[in-house]
């Protein structure tokens, strides 16, 4: 692994919380790691498992998804049901050999911009110290390979 | 009489009284040890019918073929415990009328076959009960333990491995009880979720969102394992998170035909000791 591995992260967060705890970590002008993409989604309820494929089909080293805390959903209870979704994908992902460090999930309500700044910069290190994710990119470049016979 | 005759006599009694439209059981196979679903709508027909230790197949998915139920009349079906547990979760998802299915219970126990008292589903509550108590202390499978004790990198690989070999031929979606849904998720090209190229990406999604519509659901037929064409062992990712679903939410697939799917609930006080 060279010294200068940045870690390309992709956060799936809800527009309700997590979001504008992202906004508020912008507005009181908090620096974080640039390493991640954020893609804003109405509600955890929403984030399906296929969304957590498909950025590792697309060559992502780390994953984070993050909404509201229990009890504050916005539609009262899409992060109840995410969470159960969650700790099943988790085991599953983990027992056919994706490592859970790689996905991370947490609550980041709208008022905790400082929160979300310093997950994203304790994420992001997290990450750089696994490294790329060279197992999925392996299969990734395979795909991009001729076909043999 | 033997457990064969009393059930042909059964069924045969269920079809001249017009109980039932159709009775779904066993016939012989290809090979002495395979068995073909027979489909029974006249009594001759029952003359067929073999109900061996070699009938191990769960029939359960041909109840939710296109029309069959939709005449609100009722079907007679040879079901293991598995598959009893198959009819509830069916029911449970709304696939079916739960009160059309007349159950012929049967048990394997090593190479004795034995009759299950009961005719509706709803019957065989205490036993699927006393299966669920039993089935922490039940013996895992112990490729299971071994692939634990691996690393990710080497669970990783092995995995790779083993789906390799797919060739994406879809046959443990069709065995599959469960797998009901008109339009599969590795069908939608938009947006392409999973890629359908045969490459060992593509066939490591496909398997792990298979195993994630089961999961909660599966009963372990082992339908898909034994449909496999390359012998994927399937099962053991099915059985984990079965393992994962009882711990985590004690929560036991198909008990009743009312039972909440799992992950369509959920409980206010859910562990969730991994979020940050």
């Amino acid at each position: 692994m060279s010294e200068s591995f940045e870690p390309k992260i992709i956060a799936f967060v809800c527009t309700y919380c997590t979001y504008t705890g992202a906004d508020l970590a912008g507005t009181s002008r908090l620096k974080y790691a640039p390493n991640v993409r954020i893609i804003r989604l109405p509600c955890t309820g929403r984030i399906s498992p296929m969304f957590i494929l498909k950025a590792l089909q697309q060559g992502a080293d780390g994953i984070l998804v993050s909404g509201c805390h229990p009890g504050d959903c916005h539609f009262t209870h899409g992060n109840y049901h995410a969470r159960r979704r969650w700790m099943v994908f988790r085991t599953l992902l983990d027992f056919t050999g994706i490592p859970s460090e790689r996905i991370k999930f947490s609550w980041i309500s709208a008022a905790e911009g400082h929160k979300f700044a310093e997950l994203i910069n304790s994420v992001t290190d997290d990450i750089r110290k696994l490294g790329p994710f060279d197992q999925y990119k392996n299969l990734i470049r395979e795909t991009e390979a001729p076909a043999t016979l | 009489m033997t457990i064969q005759e009393k059930y042909k006599a059964r069924v045969k009694e269920l079809l001249s009284t017009g109980a039932v439209k159709m009775v779904i059981g066993y016939k012989p196979g290809s090979t002495a040890e395979r068995r073909r679903p027979l489909f029974m709508r006249s009594p001759e027909e029952a003359d067929q019918l073999v109900l061996d230790t070699a009938c191990i197949a769960n029939l359960a998915g041909y109840l939710v073929a296109e029309g069959l139920l939709s005449d609100d009349k009722r079907v007679g079906i040879f079901l293991k415990p598995d598959g009893i547990r198959s009819i509830n979760i069916l029911a449970a998802e709304a696939q079916l009328n739960i009160d059309q299915i007349v159950v012929l219970g049967f048990d394997i126990d090593g190479q004795e076959v034995n009759a299950l008292e009961g005719e509706s589903a709803g019957d065989f509550s205490a036993l699927i009960e006393s299966i669920k108590d039993h089935a922490p202390e039940a013996p895992r499978n112990p490729l299971i333990e071994q692939i634990e004790q691996m690393n990710p990198i080497q669970r990783f690989d092995f995995w790779q491995t083993e789906f390799s070999r797919c060739i994406k031929c879809y046959a443990c979606r069709q065995a599959c009880p469960m797998c009901y849904c008109r339009r599969c998720i590795v069908d939608s090209n938009q947006p392409q979720w999973i890629n359908t190229s045969s490459h060992t990406l593509g066939n490591l999604e496909w398997n792990i969102i298979r195993a994630f519509h089961l999961s909660g659901r599966c009963v372990g037929c082992g339908n898909c394992d034994r449909a496999c064409p390359v012998n994927i062992p399937l099962r053991l990712i099915n059985a984990r998170m079965g393992q994962e679903v009882l711990g985590a939410f004690d929560h036991f697939a198909g008990m009743s035909e009312t039972q909440e799917p799992v992950l369509a609930s959920f409980k206010k006080d859910d562990s969730e000791t991994f979020i940050l």
